[in-house]
């Protein structure tokens, strides 16, 4: 049931929250459809957060069950994709509490062994079809981008990712992250340095 | 470090943001004179934009292709283990419901209790309210001092005829 004032929200125009709206009703193929649109999205950020595919599978589907847990009482109050990114900023925090930095030292000292590296590495060959020697160079500066991001702390890096991979503007990412678009600007400028003072020599 | 000190952190900030298109006109303009006026910013920003075009090198795995349908099966799993009784807007309502029940019980049961009390329990003060009238005239009767004067009194016609004349040119 949409309530007078939701009737008037502008996000309605958001084919997403079209979605969700019918999910309320029970409309379980637009829930289908909203995993469809998001997951790769979230396997992404998550993957990219935390050097680890299975976890990021976890976190994604953890993600949409608690869209799905929530569809009764959902008011289109803000993009779905805010709402999305929200979620999944809280599992981000709440899982780098309970699991620490366990698999961020892992990967950092064991880059040639570690699975995202072997999944990015498929995705570059299989993007680029260059020669062996290039592909090469472009496996070890993939890992580099990936040291250099799990360089950054934990808000920086989820900034950056909402930023980068999502096109997000410093006002939904900060309401994504609970933060004022000026704390956002601050939060991705410093990342920004830090990732020049990394890969700087990276840099053509 | 060193060309990076020379920029103040709000500059810094301000190159960030400018990249990123979110600066409004006023700061927009002022990054482009400093960008016109200085060879460090210059050199800061194209830095800045070339390392962050880096991250598009980062993997961007694809879901496996069970996922969609291992979502949507434990979502419905979920429903089926969690029986609407043990949802949490039901347990909300029926809490709810409970303390409105009680509340109107409470409420009825203090009205019921008003009124059987206000009608069969007698209290010291009923008498008086009952004789409310005798007492509010009791001067009046004391004067008369008998019954049988009264009917006295109301046997005669003239007279009653004339008190009552005088009544009610009294009242007009």
């Amino acid at each position: 049931m949409v309530t007078s004032s939701v009737s008037t929200s502008p996000y309605l125009r958001d084919p997403d929250v079209q979605l969700m709206l019918r999910v309320k009703d029970g409309d379980d193929s637009a829930f289908a459809q909203i995993v469809e649109r998001f997951q790769n999205r979230l396997i992404g950020i998550f993957t990219n957060m935390f050097a680890d595919n299975a976890l990021a599978e976890d976190l994604s589907q953890e993600v949409f069950l608690r869209i799905y847990r929530a569809r009764q009482g959902y008011e289109p109050t803000a993009k779905l994709s805010t709402w999305i990114f929200q979620i999944a900023n809280n599992l981000a925090s709440n899982s780098r509490r309970s699991k620490g930095r366990k698999k961020e030292v892992q990967f950092k000292v064991s880059n040639s062994g570690s699975q995202p590296v072997q999944m990015g590495e498929n995705n570059v060959v299989e993007k680029s079809g260059l020669m062996p020697t290039r592909q090469l160079d472009n496996v070890e500066l993939m890992e580099r981008v990936q040291v250099a991001l799990l360089d950054l702390n934990e808000r920086q890096r989820m900034a950056v990712l909402l930023h980068r991979f999502e096109g997000m503007s410093y006002a939904d990412i900060g309401a994504a992250m609970e933060l004022s678009p000026q704390a956002v600007k601050s939060l991705l400028s410093r990342a920004r340095e830090n990732l020049r003072e990394i890969l700087e020599n990276y840099v053509t | 470090m060193e060309k990076l000190s020379r920029l103040s952190t709000e500059d810094r900030e301000n190159l960030s943001a400018y990249l990123d298109g979110e600066l409004d006109d006023g700061g927009t303009q002022r990054i482009e004179t400093l960008l016109v006026q200085s060879s460090v910013a210059r050199n800061d920003v194209e830095l800045l934009s070339k390392t962050y075009d880096l991250l598009d090198e980062l993997p961007r795995p694809d879901a496996p292709k069970d996922f969609l349908e291992k979502t949507l099966a434990t979502a419905k799993m979920e429903q089926v283990k969690h029986p609407i009784s043990e949802q949490q807007w039901f347990i909300t309502t029926q809490k709810m419901l409970i303390l409105s029940g009680w509340t109107v019980a409470l409420v009825v049961a203090s009205a019921i209790g008003f009124m059987v009390t206000n009608q069969y329990v007698e209290r010291p003060d009923d008498a008086l309210i009952q004789e409310l009238p005798l007492i509010q005239n009791l001067d009046r009767y004391e004067e008369v001092q008998s019954v049988e004067f009264l009917d006295l009194l109301t046997a005669d016609e003239k007279l009653m005829e004339e008190m009552r004349k005088a009544t009610s040119y009294e009242q007009k």
